[in-house]
């Protein structure tokens, strides 16, 4: 803890603005949660009166069910993938292989592409190689490609301060390798095996320009979201808005907390 | 290499018998091919679509240099180039200034109140990033909140329809957007100073603000050179934002590439800007990475 020890005042103006800041970003959400259950036609204020049935009629659009289904399948299936490659490239990049540079250096190409090119560049080779453009193809390889890296970063941090000691006394009981990552480091980590696969998940829950490039009829519910606010300010659009949040804050919360106490994760993350 | 160093000699055997290397080597195999078809192969083939040449049916194995003659020789394309870079510059800076101070203060609180205050502030981010731009329409707008606050305050009298589709828009959407990233790095460099630092300038009769300016400030600067890349990034490739609220004057280069894969159908054009946006990225990853290391700043505590 690192405390400036500051006069009262200066803490006090600093302790303000904080909360400042906390509030603007607080802003859209209460705006959207308000909004969501205010009884009019073209989302706005003044508020009226409370209502459920923009609720109702995004929870009964069968586009609204099919974007949710979509976004969770997408979601489920890129962060089981993406974590299932990071965890092995993780665990064999811990022993000092040669190409260990050339692999970290490309990892990070996903990270620092714009999501524009990174879509663009994918749906380019699945058009010339005459493969289909869809939600379950492209899109699906460019969520698994865009997670990979995070997925990666999460589980690696984990490994580099794990305690190889474990690893060496079952190998000195005659354990093999395979033996050695399946009983010893993959339980020991599994905490942040779920949490990357939970950050995996959020990551591609939220993926927006890529999908919008790589899919075609199917929508996931960020896209779906966009096309109800930017073709017609659809008045359920608020309501849609909040069933987007429940799920992302759920899923993030608890990717968090499995994260465990450790600081330096955090960004790795 | 940082292995052999740190384990000591009864550790030797742990260098592994060649014959299990094969398996060890396998399990890189399935990431690798990933980032090989879906990284480098795309990449190859975007270079090559952007000296096809396009039309309504797609690309056809045609070479011209006609795209790039069309991107270098039309000032529209630079100009917007200029302006994406301007405005990713102008809110990285802003974002920069208002997110100190908050990491400042999270690197002062308690252990206890820390992971509180940490978790609040992460709620925002964790909400999806388009609902959360989508959020600035209803605040902004005509029937927005502030015109009703104004409103009813009596401050003005008819709805003020200026608020949104301007750059001002997309600076607040911006910073709004990728805070985070930016208070987060500054809020480790600044956790991870030794309190004996502090104490030291203290005892050498350094007040409140020359602790700030000699000891925490030069020590925060990694958090803060990792946060002003990862924003700056975020901002250079941002779509929604300005598509949302920048209006017609106010796309972004996204705007411009993704516009030729969606409504223009011109696939080569497209593939040509996304070459000259990497390129862009690229300079400007590598005039800041001249100054700092930068695996470090990626990902510090990170591998070799």
């Amino acid at each position: 803890m690192i405390r400036l020890r500051g006069k009262r005042p200066q803490r006090l103006i600093v302790a303000l603005y904080t909360a400042t800041v906390v509030l603007a970003l607080y802003l859209p959400i209460v705006v959207v949660a308000l909004l969501s259950v205010n009884d009019a036609s073209v989302p706005g204020f003044p508020i009226r009166h409370l209502t459920l049935r923009w609720f109702r009629l995004g929870l009964s659009s069968d586009a609204c069910l099919a974007a949710i289904g979509n976004s969770i399948g997408v979601g489920v299936i890129s962060a089981t993938v993406a974590t299932a490659m990071a965890l092995l490239l993780a665990l064999s990049v811990r022993r000092d292989l040669r190409i260990k540079g050339v692999i970290v250096n490309v990892l990070f190409v996903p990270i620092i592409l714009p999501g524009v090119v990174a879509g663009a560049a994918i749906f380019t080779m699945f058009r010339l190689l005459h493969l289909p453009i869809s939600l379950w193809t492209s899109a699906l390889c460019g969520h698994i490609t865009y997670v990979l890296p995070f997925a990666f970063l999460s589980i690696n941090s984990r490994l580099q301060d794990f305690d190889r000691s474990i690893e060496e006394a079952a190998r000195d009981l005659g354990a093999t390798a395979q033996q050695v990552a399946l009983k010893i480091t993959i339980p020991l980590i599994s905490p942040a095996i779920i949490a990357a696969w939970l950050f995996a998940f959020s990551l591609s829950f939220d993926e927006f320009v890529r999908t919008l490039l790589l899919t075609s009829y199917d929508r996931t519910l960020p896209i779906q979201f966009w096309y109800m606010i930017v073709e017609t300010l659809a008045p359920e659009a608020p309501a849609m808005a909040v069933i987007i949040i429940v799920i992302s804050v759920a899923t993030s919360v608890v990717a968090f907390y499995l994260r465990g106490p450790t600081k330096k994760r955090i960004l790795s993350a | 290499m940082k292995r052999s160093s740190d384990s000591s000699q009864y550790l030797r055997r742990d260098e592994r018998p060649a014959r299990k290397r094969p398996i060890i080597v396998a399990a890189a195999v399935p990431a690798t091919a990933w980032l090989i078809i879906f990284v480098l192969v795309p990449g190859i083939i975007i270079g090559v679509a952007s000296l096809w040449t396009s039309d309504l049916y797609g690309l056809h194995p045609i070479w011209t240099l006609h795209q790039w003659h069309r991107v270098l020789t039309t000032p529209l394309y630079f100009m917007l180039l200029l302006k994406t870079m301007r405005i990713a510059v102008v809110a990285t800076a802003i974002s920069l200034i208002v997110a100190y101070p908050v990491a400042l203060y999270l690197s002062q609180l308690r252990e206890s109140t820390k992971r509180a205050a940490l978790t609040i502030i992460f709620i925002p981010f964790w909400v999806g990033f388009v609902v959360r731009t989508f959020a600035w329409l209803p605040i902004l707008g005509r029937r927005g909140l502030l015109n009703h606050v104004l409103l009813s305050l009596g401050i003005t009298h008819a709805p003020i329809s200026s608020f949104l589709y301007n750059e001002g828009a997309v600076y607040l959407g911006l910073i709004n957007g990728y805070l985070l990233f930016m208070i987060l790095p500054i809020y480790l460099a600044l956790d991870s100073i030794d309190p004996a630092m502090l104490e030291a300038a203290a005892d050498l009769s350094a007040g409140p603000w020359g602790r700030f300016r000699f000891v925490l400030l030069p020590l925060s600067m990694p958090g803060v050179l990792a946060g002003c890349i990862m924003v700056l990034l975020l901002n250079f490739g941002a779509y929604v934002t300005p598509a949302l609220l920048g209006g017609p004057s106010g796309i972004m280069f996204s705007n411009a590439i993704a516009q030729q894969f969606i409504a223009d159908n011109n696939w080569a054009f497209g593939a040509c800007l996304s070459l000259l946006m990497t390129a862009a990225a690229l300079c400007g990853l590598f005039a800041v990475s001249r100054t700092a290391g930068m695996r470090r700043l990626l990902a510090p505590g990170e591998t070799r």
